[in-house]
């Protein structure tokens, strides 16, 4: 290999890393959920949705810095998923192993048609200069906005990690996903940490969506594009293992830029699959393990 | 309330009664809604504009035109039972629909129900291929676009190699089929021949991958967002070939200036109308049409569907209603419009096809500049490109 084709190898591996992180970012709210609450979260995609939008209706309105959207976004997102719990989740009882599947689905189909209504059916984008602009190391040119993209999935992770190990609140939310009859007879109100815990997880959808949107454009429907990707990350890194999502978005990302660089770029989406099947069929509990309690 | 609604019920149907009486009913097809709106807004307004530039002048034969415009969602079986619907209501001809994935397969449905189908802007080459005698194109085929892209390339001068990637459905495919075959011939060789699915976000290992080719050429061609992000993802992976086009379509959208920036800048766009053409009435054209898209800028989507209403007015001015009468007077359509001329002509193994030229043009300052055909230029290529 010459020169220039090593450099574009290495700058598909880092834009495959930075590409992965994000996939990270959403498989890691999915996990979480799923993790405290053995409910799988079919609306992902369309909290995503909802945090591209923000964006692009805020930046539309105000011209305002699609980055600033974060302190607009994460906050509804939270606030959106702590009422989803409160009103829809919790009030399905005993039934929300299938009711969440459900009702997860059926949120989602609001949503997206919310969105249709409000904002159109055409895809859209913001144009913001400095998005465009580029890091060079070594030969190897990144975009300053999928940079940003992997430093937010980084600062966002490592947040929930603090809370999760170092606060009151993580030790409860830990007690909850391990045994919550046990945490609730501890004093640890677990209906109001559930609440908190499908808060972070759209939160950090709608973080993921924020990030996107300098990097990518948005219609209604954008998120099954990304629901599926957070299901094989979630999987690939064991269900509910935080750790396992963020290195199964990784490896997704890479195998991902990989394969569509050196075989063909038609089969991008069967790279991931068949990585994802080749780990259901010999690590079933996903490469890290199911490791729900250490959530 | 029931007989608020009976009454209700009875008013519309005498005031459509009333209306029927005095109109002539055309059909139109196109995407409103879905993956291709943005298309369809285009072609929407170029209806508007013909239908009321043809009412304002005295209609047809003393009659008022008027459109039957049906919403095909982006989807093929509902173009189908859009053209179905449109057929039950008696219309001498449909226009439409937008996309070359659809208008097929609705090509063929309406020449089993032999009525005229008047393709506005799908650019699929096989559309005009011999076989169906009721189908006829406004828009030049889709080797138009690539081979006067590729006798400009050669024109400019100094490129060699060239690699292409083009959406993976109809109007892609044919593109890379052309490309394929008319890059060779031209003397260039094509290094890498692509193409992605529908969805795909993130083009930068292809990309990547030119970039470790270093072509002096790259060619698009891709609807709507995708040709903004493939323009973004361009500076973003450093890939710098001497020129990069993209064929019409999402390209050639005012939608793909807004959005790709400054990322755009010095793209060719291949397309075969744009608001500096001298054709008479052009520019009275554009301000129609931007007026008609409540000041967005028209693509040559709308000037295309302009032409077509006026196409099938003038058919049936002279055929009358009956589906096969205006099929025969199409066939002897001569027009000289504002898009340019309109005449469907059996040439080079297609059958029922107009010819316009086709225009290079190059996105200069934020806007596109036709550069080629020398004829019809309004200013000078850059190169390489920034």
């Amino acid at each position: 290999m010459d020169q220039v084709a090593v450099t574009a190898f290495f700058q598909t591996l880092v834009q495959g890393l930075l590409t992965g992180g994000l996939y990270a970012l959403i498989g890691t709210g999915l996990s979480l959920i799923f993790g405290v609450m053995k409910i799988i979260n079919f609306a992902h995609g369309d909290f995503l949705a909802i945090g591209m939008f923000i964006t692009l209706a805020l930046f539309k309105a105000f011209n305002l810095d699609p980055y600033l959207s974060l302190l607009v976004a994460a906050p509804f997102g939270f606030a959106l998923g702590y009422l989803i719990q409160r009103f829809v989740l919790a009030r399905l009882g005993d039934r929300l192993g299938e009711g969440s599947l459900l009702a997860t689905l059926g949120l989602g189909l609001i949503i997206s048609n919310t969105l249709l209504l409000g904002f159109g059916a055409q895809p859209q984008s913001i144009n913001v200069p400095y998005a465009i602009n580029t890091l060079k190391f070594a030969g190897v040119q990144v975009s300053v906005s999928l940079l940003i993209a992997g430093l937010g999935t980084v600062l966002a992770i490592s947040a929930l990690n603090l809370v999760l190990y170092r606060t009151e609140l993580g030790r409860a939310i830990r007690a909850t996903a391990q045994n919550p009859l046990g945490a609730e007879l501890q004093g640890v109100k677990t209906s109001n940490i559930q609440a908190i815990v499908f808060g972070v997880g759209v939160s950090f959808a709608a973080i993921a969506g924020v990030l996107l949107m300098p990097l990518l454009y948005t219609f209604p429907t954008v998120g099954e594009n990304y629901v599926t990707k957070a299901f094989i990350v979630t999987v690939l890194g064991g269900l509910g293992n935080l750790p396992g999502a963020v290195v199964g978005g990784l490896v997704l990302g890479v195998i991902e830029s990989l394969g569509a660089f050196y075989i063909s770029n038609n089969y991008r989406d069967a790279y991931g699959l068949i990585v994802f099947l080749l780990v259901l069929l010999l690590r079933p509990e996903g490469l890290f393990g199911r490791t729900v309690k250490r959530v | 309330m029931r007989p608020i609604q009976t009454l209700t019920a009875l008013a519309l149907l005498s005031f459509t009664l009333a209306s029927a009486q005095g109109t002539i009913k055309i059909g139109a097809v196109t995407s409103l809604s879905g993956r291709f709106a943005t298309f369809g807004a285009m072609q929407q307004a170029g209806f508007k504009v013909a239908v009321d530039e043809i009412n304002a002048k005295g209609g047809i034969n003393g009659q008022k035109l008027e459109l039957l415009l049906e919403d095909d969602a982006s989807d093929t079986n509902k173009a189908l039972n859009a053209a179905e619907k449109l057929v039950n209501e008696r219309v001498p001809l449909v226009i439409g629909a937008y996309s070359s994935g659809v208008t097929k397969p609705l090509s063929q449905y309406m020449a089993r129900v032999k009525v005229p189908l008047l393709v506005a802007t799908a650019i699929d080459e096989t559309i005009t291929k011999p076989g169906n005698a009721y189908t006829f194109r406004v828009n030049n085929q889709s080797s138009v676009y690539t081979r006067s892209l590729i006798t400009e390339l050669k024109r400019i001068g100094g490129m060699k190699t060239a690699v292409v990637l083009t959406s993976n459905d109809a109007f892609g495919k044919s593109v890379l089929t052309d490309a394929t075959k008319l890059l060779p011939a031209a003397g260039f060789t094509v290094l890498s021949k692509d193409t992605y699915d529908k969805g795909l976000t993130d083009f930068r290992p292809l990309l990547n991958r030119y970039k470790g080719q270093n072509p002096d050429v790259v060619i698009f061609a891709s609807y709507e967002e995708d040709a903004v992000a493939l323009a973004k993802q361009v500076r973003e992976t450093g890939l710098s070939p001497r020129m990069i086009a993209g064929i019409a379509t999402g390209f050639a959208l005012p939608d793909f200036l807004k959005g790709a920036g400054s990322t755009a800048e010095n793209f060719l766009v291949t397309m075969v109308w744009n608001a500096d053409v001298k054709y008479p009435g052009a520019a009275s054209l554009y301000t129609r049409l931007k007026t008609a898209l409540g000041g967005e800028e028209p693509s040559q989507h709308a000037a295309q569907s302009y032409a077509a209403v006026l196409a099938a007015a003038d058919a049936i001015k002279r055929g009358g209603s009956d589906p096969e009468k205006v099929r025969a007077a199409l066939e002897s359509t001569k027009l000289n419009t504002a898009f340019g001329p309109v005449t469907f002509r059996d040439y080079a193994g297609y059958q029922n096809q107009n010819s316009v030229v086709g225009l290079i043009t190059q996105v200069q300052g934020g806007k596109f500049v036709t550069v080629g055909p020398a004829s019809a230029a309004t200013g000078k290529v850059v190169l390489p490109r920034k």
